[in-house]
């Protein structure tokens, strides 16, 4: 069996990427623009499309910034976070017609399914219509806030047409002090040619405009605070009757801190995020619109396009002794890839820990053809390889040895190297231009840890 | 005139409060925080949580701060960061680390057009409409006590202890561990032996859902046995004990006198005759004689502490007794305080006056913005000489 199990987030094979932090190839990028690996960190995170993850309706982002990011259908439960449904009742009213019967008529609340909190509970009476009749609570200090609001507006105002006055009134007193000067008038001639002088500093500001400020209502100060109720030194608390400061902070704008004034929340959108490249702002990730799309319109991961490396699990590792380990290598794309191994120089902020000896000569790895795979269909191609190199072909995977000599007594044994292969670089040219495609040669510098070195006792 | 300015026309100006324990994060001009969450991370592969005030080296708080900015903006409030402008609410005694790896993780990585950091003291003037005012912030780990006049922050005034909603939770930590009694079943069991149990989240539920401040009158009986020494007969009958469950088979006994006690903390007054109400009247003393009058007519109390059923009678309760003593009467001739009540929850007061500032026309020039962080690299402090006048 070629290649080892691993988790998909394994630290065993790290990649460094253009930001100088090793990933594993799981968590990367590779721009196309710049050829560069990208890591999270190197990427700039767009917001894309907002959507609520309950009803998976898509909002557009307009929208959804005046509704705060929340749906206006989907609720959740104050009391546990869960998404709350809507139930119906009937209830029996009086008929108007005929004031001595009643007739049913259907009535909606919304309940938790999972702690089975209901808008009942919290006496907040059941609507007629199934959605949108649940309005939101209304915050008691709106009113003086907006009118704090509306005042630091003037003021703001104010200070910015007086900061532009000043700006241009000192340029034109200087122009003045110059004319007062000006024996022979000269410089006023020659200003009122320009129009220097008669030309208000800025249309817009007029003079003597003032904006007219209206003093706002003094803020009200308290002498005293109600103190304690009475009864918290008599009477036992209920502690079910008590909100936690999640429920409360949930709740920022009211914070209740007895659980009948909890009121169903609106569920929070959640967005899908595209990522662009921070070099060439070109788009390594944009997703599908709709939110129940799982595919991708771009979608530049490094796995698509970087050769994927894997251990074979090795044999004894022995402090100063070469072993034969073997990696497995697989093409993740649709033609021949070219490899090529160098020594690594410098130091990148890995650990090597073991001196590798790479193969000299170039290998290819056979490209991916899903069908064949399946079929388990002979591969179609000799590529006469070398068995003291290649220890297994297997459609576009590839089996290489490499000898390492750990250099430590204890500890993992890790290398580093980098590896060289061609890119084919569809992107750069438009299908249209009958040009071949540019082939590239990338290069990522690898680390490979294999694991602890077995003692030699 | 920068090219950017008339920007601020449409409302996507993050304000952030970055606090010790909760961060209030929200767009300008709401009333309300998007978001009050906790100031902490989880870490991804370990599950294990981490507090992003707590840091080693610079490194690590970059990473901190560039971790939870994502989940801010990318879970919370859905904005675009790239050249936006934002709004920080900060205290005055925010440390310099902190400041510079927050504009760096902000301009550098998440490449935001502007950055306003504002005193949140001052920003909480905002929401009253006034600009004199004594502010008092009793937050998590510390409580700041600044003199506001005229809109300036009197800094030679300033008061502050580290005793807050910290040492709330380790009063009460001491205390059940001495006495607390845990039961699982028909087996009691005292709660030193299992101290495990007794999470920070847990004391924190506690505090919130079951202490209270007390009285002034019982307090002070409580004081003469615990400070003084006085016998314990005089304690008032303490209120009802809480059986607090710990998980799904044990509960845990809170003795009615540790719900009372804990937040006495704040309120005993240490070797140096300090605690949360002295530092208001120091902080008046502090400040110029003909101040002293009109702030003590405009005590401003924010701070998620404050929030404590009892804690704001208290205050004024002990004020009053306080002024009396000889140590005030000598110095200070004032017969009444007045107290403002803003337009929020004293949690999120400093954010919601953040959120005014970031509203306004005048935000740009009065903001740090990339291109002038790029060319000095660091920003303008209040305690640096070197850079004051240059924003």
């Amino acid at each position: 069996m070629a290649g080892t199990l691993s988790l998909p987030d394994s630290e065993v094979v790290q990649y460094l990427c253009a930001c100088k932090k090793w990933n594993s190839i799981y968590r990367l990028y590779i721009c196309r623009r710049c050829f560069k690996i990208r890591c999270g960190d190197c990427v700039l995170h767009e917001v894309d499309s907002p959507y609520c993850p309950n009803c998976l309706e898509n909002m557009p982002s307009a929208e959804a910034k005046l509704k705060k990011n929340r749906c206006t259908n989907c609720f959740d439960c104050p009391s546990c976070g869960h998404t709350l449904t809507t139930r119906a009742t009937s209830q029996m009213i009086p008929n108007p017609d005929d004031p001595g019967k009643s007739t049913p008529k259907k009535m909606y609340y919304l309940a938790c399914g999972f702690c089975r909190w209901t808008t009942r509970d919290v006496a907040i009476p059941d609507k007629p219509i199934a959605s949108g009749a649940w309005e939101d609570m209304e915050n008691p200090d709106a009113a003086r806030i907006s009118t704090l609001l509306e005042h630091y507006q003037l003021l703001a105002q104010k200070e910015k047409v007086e900061k532009e006055r000043k700006k241009y009134s000192r340029r034109r007193s200087h122009l003045m002090y110059a004319a007062s000067m000006d024996k022979y008038g000269l410089v006023s001639v020659a200003a009122k040619r320009k129009g220097l002088i008669s030309a208000g500093p800025n249309p817009t500001i007029k003079e003597n405009e003032e904006i007219n400020i209206k003093t706002i209502k003094e803020a009200v100060t308290v002498e005293e605070f109600p103190p304690l109720p009475d009864e918290i030194f008599t009477e036992p608390i209920q502690l079910t009757k008590k909100t936690s400061i999640s429920q409360r902070l949930a709740m920022s704008e009211f914070q209740p801190s007895e659980a009948v004034e909890l009121y169903p929340r609106r569920k929070h959108l959640l967005i899908r995020r595209s990522l662009r490249c921070k070099e060439c702002e070109h788009n390594l990730s944009k997703p599908e619109f709709n939110p129940l799309s799982i595919k991708f319109k771009i979608q530049l991961i490094a796995l698509l396009y970087i050769p994927e490396i894997r251990v074979v699990p090795p044999g004894e590792l022995k402090y100063k002794k070469d072993t034969k380990i073997v990696l497995t290598f697989s093409n993740p794309v649709n033609t021949n890839t070219k490899i090529q191994f160098i020594q690594a120089e410098g130091n990148e902020g890995e650990k090597v820990t073991a001196k590798i000896e790479l193969p000299k000569k170039e290998l290819v790895l056979a490209h991916r053809d899903v069908p064949a795979m399946y079929a388990d269909m002979p591969a179609q191609q000799d590529f006469k390889d070398d068995s003291s190199v290649v220890s297994f072909r297997k459609a576009n995977k590839l089996g290489i040895i490499f000898k390492v000599t750990p250099l430590v007594q204890e500890g993992d044994v890790k290398v580093c190297f980098v590896l060289k292969h061609d890119y084919l670089n569809t992107a750069a040219t438009l299908p249209s231009e009958n040009e071949e495609p540019e082939i590239v040669w990338l290069e990522h510098r690898v680390t490979v840890n294999l694991g602890p070195v077995t003692s030699s006792k | 005139m920068p090219l950017y300015e008339g920007y601020t026309s449409d409302k996507n100006v993050v304000i952030f409060d970055f606090g010790a324990a909760y961060t209030k994060c929200g767009v300008a001009g709401e009333m309300c925080p998007r978001c009050i969450i906790p100031s902490q991370l989880k870490d991804q592969k370990t599950g294990k949580i981490k507090q992003i005030w707590e840091y080693n080296t610079e490194d690590e708080l970059y990473e901190n701060l560039k971790d939870f900015l994502f989940i801010l903006y990318f879970r919370h409030i859905l904005i675009n960061p790239k050249d936006r402008r934002m709004v920080v609410c900060e205290s005055l005694l925010c440390p310099e680390i902190f400041r510079e790896t927050l504009a760096k993780v902000m301009f550098k990585h998440y490449e935001v057009g502007s950055v306003l950091f504002s005193p949140g003291h001052l920003t909480a003037m905002l929401t009253l409409g006034t600009n004199t005012g004594l502010v008092m912030d009793v937050g998590y780990n510390e409580t700041l006590v600044i003199p506001i006049y005229e809109g300036i922050p009197v800094i030679k005034a300033l008061q502050s202890l580290p005793v807050a909603s910290k040492a709330i939770h380790q009063r009460m930590k001491e205390m059940l561990l001495s006495n607390g009694k845990v039961k699982t079943g028909n087996e009691e069991y005292s709660l030193s032996d299992k101290p495990e149990l007794l999470t920070e989240e847990i004391l924190e539920d506690i505090k919130v859902r079951c202490c209270f401040t007390t009285k002034w009158d019982r307090a002070k009986k409580i004081h003469d046995v615990t400070l003084y020494g006085a016998d314990i007969s005089n304690l008032p009958s303490p209120p009802p004990s809480v059986h607090y469950p710990l998980d799904g088979g044990s509960i845990l006994v809170i003795d009615g006198t540790i719900r009372e006690q804990v937040c006495e903390v704040m309120f005993e007054q240490d070797n140096e005759q300090v605690s949360v109400t002295t530092l208001l009247l120091d902080a008046i003393i502090q400040s110029p004689i003909d101040m002293r009058v009109e702030l003590s007519q405009n005590i401003v109390i924010l701070g998620g502490t404050a929030l404590l059923p009892g804690f704001l009678h208290r205050i004024q309760m002990e004020l009053l007794d306080l002024i009396k003593q000889p140590r005030y009467s000598n110095v200070l001739a004032l017969k009444k305080f007045r107290y403002h009540q803003a337009p929020a929850k004293s949690n999120y007061t400093s954010w919601l006056g953040g959120s005014m500032i970031g509203s306004l026309e005048t935000l740009p020039s009065k903001s740090v913005s990339r291109d002038q962080y790029t060319e000095s690299g660091k920003l303008s402090d209040w305690c640096n000489l070197a850079t004051v006048g240059q924003s």
